[in-house]
């Protein structure tokens, strides 16, 4: 648990950067895609919290109802926190003719997250495991087609992927993290 | 590093840069692509750096971009001076010694060496590295360059894209340079309008026309916006251009500045795509130091910027208007036009959107020409496109061609073709806004207008190749859930509509789907297409629209016989083997069943899925094979040498007589309906076996002694020994089943007759009719076709073969020869105008036949026989074939080259295939098609008489016995449907306590084969070549298997 002065200190630490940004930013033709993307960069967990995007508000002079509508629109930001390790499962076609969504069920399967808060069946995802150690998250393509099928594995692109390779590779994260 | 301000320092820059592409020392250089890194590129540059340092070596190494061959990274290119550059594949760290261990003594390594350049067209100059490695290929002819122009892809693997000196010596900024100093913007559009340049990114609109409205329109402020948000799936050859080459994109958008009158620049990138960003941002921060970015270009009055900006995920910001409101801030959502971007765009000020490979051709253009560009490409699509060619080819990457050429070259030229045994099927092109194109349509030339004519189009340049594995119904659903989901919601057609859409094509894949909704899903593709707000809407019903054009009949297959071939959708199939299998046996649960030791269970499984287990466990053609998940591993599971083993196991033992009862037993009561079937080959057996056991009463004619068909008197008994089929057979004469011999329909009884005295007749009657080979000297002695060969070997007979035989053709009944040949003493040769890898025969069983000496001499096709004075046989002349084109087959066409080459011998085989001789049905009233098979409908199997059904190599044309059997069951499964008012096939099937679940312990060896007599040994007798499987072996196999057949 932080302390309530522990806490006003990473506020006004976190504030500082984001004033820092908006003043690199500000202006700019995409300055607001910018800041949002270099704040949640910043952040720990990879995620905008509602106190975060309510001081973008005020010191871009954003209505919050404009910043909220741009963060639920665009895949890359997250409204949750982020899991240790993410795992992105490329859908693109060439992944999709390669047989990606057999290694995108495999891994839900594995995680526990079979079913999303809504219940559908979606395929553009982004779950986090309850103990916060795996995202696993869908891509539209990451331009990787002749490497079908493609997984990402915390920024790292692995090719040819199948469920016995993509096993190794998941156990090798967990590890390396370890040692 | 300096300031270029006049001619003299830009030639500074240039010579510079000439001499770090040409210089006195070797060069090193490794293609960084993201594709190259993803497959190691970076461990072969440190490897490199590390040795090079270590050996104190003068080497200049650096990394480059990507040379366009994805499936052959990392790409490595080795320039020793005066030589010619050398092209180096599948390179890897461990290989940095060999490669400068070669270098100092002036060489490649002949290994790693794929082709060599000897001079490079960067179009804006010319390379001339020089001449040597006669034993290598020129680029130009290994098969994936072939026919490839590179103007956009001009430096893409030749140049540091981090190194805007390297860029500069290739003639880099030099129309920038000319455009300023010329200082007449509007002869810039004219040259652009002349050159009939389209846009790129997909709509092919003229970039000539778009660059004059904005250079009209008057403003303080005007924007010129590049659009590299790339995101149809399947695409990515922005990403690459900009990752090899980030200059020429800065040089076309400053030049379009200009032109246009704008002071700045705006590259919106994905945030996808971190490489291409990076480069991006330093060629960005190069081309300020150098004086071609900021204020005063080149010295001149004329300022420009270019800023970047990162997208967050959202496909629909490609469209222009969505990536306006994008960069304002906003959520992407288009609006409507007009008012065009050139009027009000950006911040409401005039804004010129262009694609990034229509960048790229701007400063070619310049340099060159608008008469230089048009020359290349069609009448109305000038110039050449970039594609990125994935999917089912064996050669991946990207490749630039011109526009109109036909996509048959792209697929099999350039990809390849598909993956050994695998037929393509379609090519996708243009993304969730494209199309499928099938096979038959490959001729196409790839152009604006022609893809649009088939309903696709062509789009930013993605090439999906999908073949028999992959299920078109399921193509339509991807696209319509990707395009689904990346609605932006705005309109009510694209957020609705799609959504509708979806869920139709999810009761498709689920085997739910209704008529009514075929017709809906297109009526509503139409709506969808006219009334959407933006592009995305508008084109995202295309890709149902092609699919249902060009693939009705796997909707159908979906919605009628509730079956996915391409086994994808999943809830249609238990597995994929048992999906792929003509009698869709339950193969996952004889495997269990054999793995928990209840081997009688696994042989009432397997007969019960196939009334000739012991056959089929000999001679089929193993679909399952090419399907079996377990490749993914290591190598199939052997399926069918497994259920071999188990009817064996039973058939040769004293359990014979309980198992057959506990068949019998199965038996439902007589319904009093009698069948006639009309041949007994395995596709008769098969019906008749079934219809018994539904309580029919079956009786099956055949014009020869006995029962087995082809299975019997084709089939050589060192393959199907003659006790092992009888067994069969009696079981299925236990049910009841009449046989009824040496009675040939339409000949000793009519179908007239039959049909008057049975309820239902079924026609299996085969292909017994051997096609015949127009050439001069079949009429000698000694010429004989395979089938009546085979057939009197089976009743015991010795034909007359002399000492050296020569067999025409390429499929079993060809091998099936030539074997039976061997044991009878004679040299035996197969002819065979193609290759080994498009012969249709098992390839266990060619394998096996040369082992037993059969010579096959490929690439030859007959061209006369000669005979003796007395009319015999005495040679046979065959002209050499060289393959040509590619057929609708997938195969390349033999073509003759005029050598003709005579081979002696005292016989000749016709082995090149087998019709229906189908006269008597003609005769009966039956329509026929063209190929001389039976019509009926696809989906019951009834021919144009009522009540007479046919199946088989009969409707089929000569196929395998496999699928010749599951038509029989399929038959017998809806005439009894059909009579008896509701399916009751399920009924008489066992049930079995076999729950499917993935193995607790799955076993790690290998496959399994069977166990063959030596070869030596066998060509002398007929016994029986394939000994099968041990015990062991099988229930090792058994616990291969992955159980796909389970659910999570």
């Amino acid at each position: 648990m932080l302390t309530t002065t522990g806490r006003a200190a990473q506020d006004a630490g976190e504030h500082a950067f984001i004033d820092e940004v908006i003043a690199r930013r500000a202006g700019r033709p995409g300055a607001l895609l910018g800041i949002l993307e270099d704040v949640q960069e910043h952040t720990p967990h990879k995620y905008l919290c509602s106190d975060d995007l309510r001081y973008i508000a005020a010191r871009t002079g954003t209505p919050l109802s404009q910043i909220f509508s741009v963060v639920a629109f665009y895949a890359l930001f997250n409204r949750e926190p982020q899991g240790e390790h993410t795992i992105a499962i490329c859908r693109g076609t060439a992944c999709h003719t390669r047989g990606s969504r057999n290694l995108l069920e495999k891994l839900r399967l594995d995680f526990g997250l079979t079913a999303d808060a809504d219940g559908a069946q979606a395929d553009k995802l982004t779950l986090t495991t309850r103990d916060r150690k795996f995202t696993l998250r869908t891509v539209a393509c990451f331009g990787q087609c002749a490497l079908a099928p493609v997984v990402e594995l915390d920024h790292r692109i692995c090719g040819h992927m199948n469920e016995q390779a993509l096993a190794r590779e998941v156990k090798a994260l967990v590890e390396e993290k370890r040692s | 590093m300096s300031r270029i301000e006049d001619l003299s320092t830009f030639n500074d820059v240039r010579e510079r840069g000439v001499a770090k592409l040409l210089p006195g020392v070797p060069r090193i250089a490794v293609g960084m692509g993201t594709c190259g890194r993803g497959n190691g590129a970076e461990g072969v540059y440190h490897a490199l750096a590390e040795r090079i340092s270590y050996y104190g070596m003068d080497v200049q190494l650096v990394g480059t971009g990507c040379f366009g061959p994805c499936s052959e990274e990392p790409l490595v290119n080795v320039f020793i001076p005066g030589q010619p550059l050398v092209i180096l594949r599948r390179v890897q760290a461990s290989d940095a010694d060999r490669i400068l261990s070669a270098i100092t003594t002036g060489h490649v390594p002949a290994e790693l060496a794929w082709c060599k350049v000897e001079d490079w067209d960067h179009v804006t100059a010319h390379f001339k590295y020089g001449h040597g490695y006669p034993e290598l290929p020129d680029w130009r002819d290994i098969p994936f360059f072939a026919g490839q122009k590179k103007i956009v892809l001009r430096n893409c693997g030749v140049i540091n894209p981090d190194d805007i000196e390297e860029y500069i010596g290739v003639g880099g900024y030099q129309a920038l340079y000319k455009v300023l100093i010329d200082g007449r913007p509007e002869s810039v559009i004219e040259q652009i309008k002349a050159a009939k340049l389209r846009g790129r990114g997909g709509a092919g609109y003229l970039t000539g026309l778009k660059w004059d409205f904005m250079a009209k329109a008057r403003d303080v402020e005007k924007y010129v916006i590049c659009n590299a948000d790339e995101g149809d799936p399947g695409a990515y050859m922005n990403r690459n251009e900009i990752e090899s080459d980030p200059h020429a994109l800065l040089e076309g958008i400053i030049i379009g500045g200009y032109v246009m009158k704008s002071t700045k620049g705006i590259i919106y990138v994905r945030s996808e795509y971190p490489l291409a960003v990076h480069r991006l941002e330093r060629a960005i921060e190069q081309a300020r130091q150098y004086g071609l970015l900021g204020v005063k270009i080149l010295d001149r009055p004329f300022d420009f910027d270019i800023e970047l900006v990162e997208g967050a995920g959202a496909f629909v910001c490609g469209e222009e208007t969505a990536l306006i409101a994008s960069l304002e801030g906003q959520a992407g959502r288009p609006r409507p036009r007009p008012p065009f971007p050139a009027e009000q765009g950006l911040f409401g000020r005039p804004t010129n959107i262009n694609n990034v490979e229509t960048w790229y051709n701007v400063p070619p253009i310049i340099i060159k020409g608008p008469a230089w560009f048009t020359e290349t490409g069609s009448a109305r699509s000038a110039g050449t496109k970039v594609f990125s060619l994935v999917g089912k080819v064996r050669n991946t990457g990207l490749v630039e061609m011109p526009l109109g050429t036909p996509l048959k070259t792209f697929v099999y030229g350039i990809g390849g073709g598909g993956a050994p045994g695998r037929s393509i099927k379609a090519v996708q092109t243009g993304g969730p806004s494209g199309g499928c194109i099938p096979q038959e349509m490959f001729d196409t030339p790839v152009d604006y207008e022609t893809l649009a004519q088939l309903g696709s189009i062509m789009g930013s340049g993605g090439m999906v190749v999908m073949d028999e594995d992959n299920c078109m119904v399921d193509v339509a659903r991807y696209f319509i859930e990707f395009t689904h989901s990346e609605s932006c919601g705005k309109c009510v057609p694209c957020r609705v509509g799609l959504d509708v859409s979806l869920k139709i094509l999810d009761d498709f894949t689920t085997g739910k789907g209704t008529a009514a909704q075929l017709d809906q899903i297109v009526e509503l593709g139409r709506m969808i297409r006219d009334t959407s707000l933006c592009g995305l809407g508008q084109s995202a019903p295309n890709p149902v629209l092609t699919t249902m054009r060009h693939f009705r009949h796997e909707f159908e297959d979906h919605m009628i016989a509730k079956r996915c071939r391409a086994g994808v959708c999943g809830s249609l199939a238990l597995s994929p083997c048992e999906n792929s299998c003509p009698l869709h046996m339950n193969i996952p649960r004889f495997l269990a069943l054999l793995k928990q030791n209840r081997l009688e269970d696994a042989f009432e499984s397997v007969v019960m899925d196939n009334p000739l287990p012991a056959s089929t466990g000999r001679v089929c053609q193993h679909p399952c094979d090419n399907r079996c998940r377990r490749q993914t591993i290591d190598e199939a599971v052997n399926m069918r040498e497994v259920h071999r083993f188990i009817a064996d196991a039973i058939y040769q033992s004293d359990r014979f007589d309980a198992l057959a009862a506990r068949v019998v037993a199965r038996k439902l009561p007589a319904t009093g309906y009698r069948m006639a079937v009309a041949g007994a080959g395995p596709t008769g057996l098969t019906a008749a076996f079934y219809l018994a056991l539904l309580g029919h009463q079956v009786t099956v004619y055949d014009g020869k002694p006995e029962a087995g068909g082809m299975l019997r008197y084709a089939l050589p008994e060192y393959r199907l020994p003659k006790a092992v089929l009888a067994k069969e057979i009696e079981m299925i004469a236990r049910l009841g089943v009449q046989f009824v011999f040496n009675t040939r329909i339409g000949f000793d009884l009519s179908l007239n007759d039959l049909g008057s005295s049975h309820d239902v007749v079924f026609i299996s009657i085969g292909t017994w009719k051997e096609s015949w080979v127009h050439l001069p000297g079949t009429e000698l002695k000694g010429v004989m076709p395979a089938l009546p060969l085979l057939e009197a070997v089976s009743r015991g007979e010795a034909p007359p073969l002399g000492r050296k035989v020569l067999i025409i053709g390429g499929g079993n009944a060809a091998v099936d020869a030539a074997r039976t040949a061997r044991r009878h003493g004679a040299e035996a040769a197969i002819v065979y105008r193609r290759e080994r890898k498009d012969m249709p025969a098992i390839a266990e069983e060619v394998h096996a036949a040369e082992q037993e000496g059969v010579k096959i001499v490929f690439l030859a096709a007959p061209h006369r026989i000669l005979g003796d004075g007395e009319g015999n046989v005495k040679a046979l002349e065959v002209v050499r074939t060289r393959l040509g084109e590619y057929d609708r087959s997938g195969r390349r066409k033999p073509v003759s080259t005029g050598e003709v080459i005579r081979m002696d011998c005292d016989a000749v085989v016709l082995a090149v295939g087998e019709t229906v001789d189908a006269d008597f049905c003609r005769a009966s009233g039956f329509s026929l098609t063209e190929g001389g098979t039976l019509v009926v409908d696809r989906f019951t199997l009834e021919t144009s008489r009522p009540n007479f059904y046919a199946g088989g190599d009969v409707i089929s044309g000569a196929s395998n016995v496999s699928n010749a059997m599951g038509y029989g069951k399929k038959a017998a499964r809806i005439i009894d449907e059909r009579l008896m008012g509701a399916g009751r096939l399920a009924q008489v099937l066992p049930g079995f306590d076999y729950v499917p679940r993935a193995p607790d312990q799955l076993s790690s060896a290998r496959r399994h084969e069977t166990a063959v007599l030596p070869a030596a040994e066998r060509a002398q007798s007929v016994e029986e070549v394939a000994i099968g499987l041990s015990a062991a072996c099988a229930l090792e196999e058994a616990r291969r298997c992955l159980h796909c057949d389970a659910r999570g």
